[in-house]
């Protein structure tokens, strides 16, 4: 059944997404109160990067999936959802310039 | 910026595992209690407190997701067609933000906390599943029910108005640092024909997509501090892992009771800083 393969796919993608980014933070965080420098500082980014790049990369294989399974549909609706997640990091660099 | 100290550290971890748990009990993203907690208590920037609560919206979503996928209960198809709605609302709530005074904005997130939770109240009963062998249609779904111990399945009604639900979430999402599931679970309950532990989970599944729009911005504005994002996020991941344990056993009414006592009190919380 596509619809259970999908969702196994997601909790997939979630499932290393989030642990990946812990890891790094809870490496980051312990490192930080110990020594501090940029070890701690790059592994904090990188967790913080890895855990806000995890419902983008989610959003991704389920376009794929829809792709795949020629549900046009749900294949432009998950990639509006993608168009808007992209518009508001286009926002937040935006942003940044005009600070 | 706050200044970080393992005192402060250790604080915002206590927060983050009682907000984690009360969020995966309740189906929220659990920064509806972290956000005044930094503000009121912490004395926290306005943007700083939703810049570390929109991050831990993001991993309870996530982790709480995939512990659930593969039970069913996140109906996909429904959250991907709402998040279209939510993403878009979180996106212009960023630009919304630039133009509206902080106290209208409390104001109206203290009416409409107040409104849903007596929609919770009044509606308690409101189970929606139907015998397994209906046809749920192409938005609906089907699961297994702990309670009754049998499969069921329900169909989704008014999708219009789940989409509206979900704009409006997702752009109080963006302006306050939620993750918007106070809104979207209580609205797909109470007259979306979706079961309340359904609701949950598809609000769940939905809230990491809101909250990255918001908090994209706040990490490009330099406003998130890592340091603190990264304790408040261990401990939400402790705290949802207790609350998801706990909530296997706790009943669907206690759910929504404690559900509008909780709405209750942060509106009362958001009515007194709007002064």
């Amino acid at each position: 059944m596509p619809a259970a393969r999908l969702e196994r796919l997601i909790g997939t993608v979630l499932r290393v997404g989030i642990s990946t980014s812990s890891l790094c933070l809870a490496c980051g965080v312990a490192l930080f109160f110990m020594s501090g420098g940029p070890i701690a500082s790059m592994l904090l980014q990188a967790g913080i990067i890895i855990l806000l790049a995890t419902p983008v990369a989610r959003v991704v294989v389920s376009v794929a999936q829809y792709v795949s399974e020629r549900d046009w549909t749900f294949t432009t609706l998950t990639a509006i959802v993608l168009v808007e997640l992209l518009a508001s990091v286009v926002a937040a660099l935006l942003f940044h310039r005009k600070l | 910026m706050p200044i970080v100290t393992p005192a402060l550290a250790l604080i915002i971890l206590v927060a983050g595992i009682v907000s984690g748990g009360l969020g995966a009990l309740l189906g929220l993203g659990g920064g509806i209690f972290l956000v005044p907690f930094l503000n009121l208590a912490m004395k926290f920037p306005i943007a700083a407190a939703a810049a570390i609560s929109l991050t831990t919206v993001i991993a309870t979503s996530s982790s709480v997701s995939a512990g659930r996928a593969g039970k069913q209960l996140i109906n996909i198809k429904l959250g991907m067609l709402l998040e279209v709605a939510t993403a878009a609302g979180s996106l212009l709530g960023a630009v919304t933000a630039q133009f509206l005074a902080p106290s209208t904005v409390q104001r109206l997130f203290g009416i409409a906390t107040i409104a849903v939770a007596i929609v919770m109240l009044t509606r308690l009963q409101r189970r929606n599943v139907l015998d397994a062998s209906t046809d749920a249609g192409v938005l609906g779904g089907r699961f297994h029910d702990d309670e009754s111990g049998r499969e069921v399945a329900y169909r989704v009604k008014r999708v219009p108005f789940a989409l509206g639900a979900s704009f409006v979430a997702g752009n109080l999402s963006s302006l306050l640092g939620i993750g918007g599931g106070f809104i979207k679970v209580p609205v797909l309950n109470a007259w979306c024909g979706v079961p309340m532990r359904a609701a949950a989970a598809t609000s769940a599944f939905m809230i990491g997509v809101t909250a990255t729009s918001g908090a994209v911005v706040y990490y490009g504005q330099g406003q998130l501090q890592p340091a603190l994002a990264a304790v408040a996020v261990i401990g939400v991941q402790i705290g949802s892992w207790i609350g998801m344990r706990f909530g296997q056993r706790a009943s669907v009414r206690w759910l929504k009771m404690l559900m509008a006592a909780v709405l209750l009190i942060i509106s009362g919380l958001m009515f007194a800083r709007a002064r």
